[in-house]
């Protein structure tokens, strides 16, 4: 397995389904490519056909020179090029959603489920528990396992026939925060150590940018835009993709130094700060921060530890309310950038937020996000 | 005289058994997941010995194991009054009830770890063996006892098409009936109790085995990190 030779998977996939028409092309090289939208936008299915676990009508699945599946429509398609291969003989492995860990299995045993019955598979399946960090609970079974761990037990099964291909399916919805950022950090490091080919699904923003390479837009079953994340974000194609990303807060800053688990940033004129990994180091890069991420200071009131750094000010722009979730706030900080700010209905209800009026904000470091640089797409 | 009939129901019960695991096992792993037309049809005669009388039941094997019928006609078998007929007959009785037992707990069986084995390099056989029989054990093993034991107990078709020829196919219900007839009441209370004794065995064992939460599926929940 050799990095950066370019595996590449390709598929064109036509199928009918009960409610809607999945008809997909992606081309996907080695990197992490996010499959983004809501539910019913197909992502789920298009794993399912690359695994073979759904028939497509029509089109065509190959990963490098190897056909997965081919059927062409139509009454004149022969029938001696037509190709559907077995789930088994894809060489791909499968994150599932609730992760489909065998309940009858102990963590051992489900890893080393595809490699039965070889004698090694006992070996390799230990190996693969110590990278991940559970060799002392490889005789547990599923259910004496929190969240976290299941999840990890999973990645290892699917790894453990060594895949060409990884497909992950909302992976870490089911887990809290700092737990989810260790497991994206991991996966991308495995995925670059193992040459994988991976898809990641998720209806989930933060996970998309933290993970992915590149990012494709799904809607009704269709490819509305494909991309490195921040291209995505910054030049949406059309109003759908504007909308299903849900598209704030993007930001370019200049890195002017880094220690060892922070990166100071010049932005447009505001020092700011980023709890972001080393590798992140470039000398201009994007981050993103969600609205929620952005905390309204409250002047008379003591500031919360976490919210000591990042203080920035600005004028209100717009204010508006929502039933279902609070206040969005639109402010123009001193920089001149314009950020969003949501906040719940129960907090900040005294604060003026009249337009034009003065405002305290922070950005609270965990919260600020460093994109991926879109390198690693570039190639082939 | 209670020997006799005991090896005799013994051995026709383990053989109606096995033939109750394999044939009942397999209609199930084939009906659990499938759907066709006239499915529904093929289930209820699968399920008709339940509820018809067993003279009905009866009347058929004669029909079939008797000597116009097609195994005397193409295997030149005539199975009528041996021990095999009995096997039949209590075949036949017991299968609906393994059926229905294990056909439920495969059809319970979450598909998706049928296919995350798939995906694992499973073939179907691997699946069925690995995946979908191990966790729907506890509902095969409650309906093979359930059938055994419904075999074990058969007496009306087995009347019909065994006979009652002691030594050869006296099971211990017959062995029970012709006690009664005559007139041997120590000999008779000996049998119920035995035979009391092994409904009640069979049923505690159903219930020690019956399906539990923790290995019908991913349910549990999960332990905090």
């Amino acid at each position: 397995m050799s990095e950066g030779e370019g595996r590449r998977l390709s598929l064109d996939i036509r199928r009918q389904l009960s409610d809607f028409h999945l008809d997909v092309k992606l081309e996907v090289g080695g990197e992490i490519l996010v499959l983004y939208g809501g539910s019913g936008a197909g992502k789920t299915s298009t794993l399912n056909a690359v695994a073979g676990l759904l028939t497509p009508d029509s089109g065509e699945i190959r990963l490098d020179d190897e056909i997965l599946f081919r059927r062409d429509s139509g009454p004149a398609a022969g029938r001696s090029d037509r190709r559907n291969l077995p789930p088994r003989k894809r060489g791909v492995g499968y994150v599932f959603q609730d992760y489909a860990l065998f309940p009858h299995l102990t963590a051992e045993e489900n890893v080393a489920f595809s490699l039965w019955p070889d004698r090694n598979g006992r070996t390799r399946a230990l190996e693969l528990l110590e990278r991940m960090s559970l060799t002392h609970l490889a005789a547990r079974f599923p259910h004496q396992l929190s969240g976290g761990q299941q999840q990890r037990v999973a990645i290892a099964r699917a790894l453990a026939s060594r895949p060409r291909i990884l497909l992950l399916d909302e992976p870490f919805s089911a887990l809290d925060l700092p737990l989810r950022e260790r497991l994206q950090q991991d996966l991308r490091q495995l995925r670059r150590e193992l040459d994988l080919v991976a898809l990641y699904v998720t209806h989930n923003l933060d996970d998309a940018v933290a993970v992915g390479d590149r990012v494709a837009v799904l809607q009704n079953g269709r490819v509305l835009q494909v991309g490195p994340v921040d291209q995505v974000f910054r030049h949406p194609v059309d109003r759908h993709v504007a909308e299903i990303m849900g598209l704030r807060n993007l930001f370019h800053a200049r890195v002017t130094s880094a220690d060892f688990e922070c990166l100071h940033l010049d932005w447009q004129g505001l020092a700011i700060e980023a709890i972001a990994p080393p590798e992140a180091a470039e000398s201009t890069v994007t981050f993103y921060i969600h609205p929620e991420e952005v905390k309204v200071i409250y002047p008379d009131a003591p500031l919360a530890d976490d919210l000591s750094h990042n203080l920035v000010a600005g004028r209100v722009v717009s204010h508006q309310h929502h039933v279902d979730h609070g206040h969005d706030l639109s402010v123009r900080l001193t920089n001149d950038q314009l950020v969003e700010v949501r906040f719940p209905d129960s907090a900040y209800t005294e604060l003026s937020l009249e337009s034009g009026e003065g405002i305290q904000l922070c950005l609270r470091r965990q919260g600020l996000t460093i994109l991926h640089p879109p390198a690693e797409a570039k190639q082939g | 005289m209670i020997w006799q009939p005991l090896m005799i129901s013994l051995k026709v019960a383990s053989a109606a058994t096995a033939l109750i695991f394999i044939i009942g096992g397999g209609l199930a792993v084939w009906l659990a997941r499938s759907s066709f037309r006239g499915q529904s049809v093929v289930e209820a005669l699968i399920h008709l010995p339940l509820v018809l009388p067993p003279s009905v039941v009866g009347y058929y094997l004669l029909v079939v194991l008797g000597q116009s019928g097609p195994l005397a006609h193409w295997l030149g078998w005539n199975a009528l009054f041996t021990w095999p007929a009995a096997v039949i007959a209590a075949t036949i009785v017991g299968l609906p009830l393994m059926f229905q037992a294990s056909r439920a707990a495969i059809a319970n069986v979450d598909p998706t770890f049928e296919q995350a084995a798939r995906t694992l390099g499973s073939s179907e056989l691997a699946v069925l063996w690995r995946i979908t029989l191990p966790l729907s054990r506890r509902g095969i093993i409650a309906g093979l006892v359930l059938g055994g034991t419904r075999a074990l107990g058969e007496f009306g078709a087995t009347l019909m098409v065994a006979g009652n020829l002691p030594g050869r196919t006296q099971t211990l219900p017959l062995a029970i009936y012709d006690s009664v007839l005559s007139r041997q009441p120590e000999l008779t209370q000996y049998l119920v109790l035995l035979m009391t004794l092994m409904g009640f065995f069979s049923l505690w064992l159903v219930r020690r085995v019956e399906p539990g939460r923790r290995l019908s599926g991913a349910g549990a929940a999960p332990a905090a990190e």
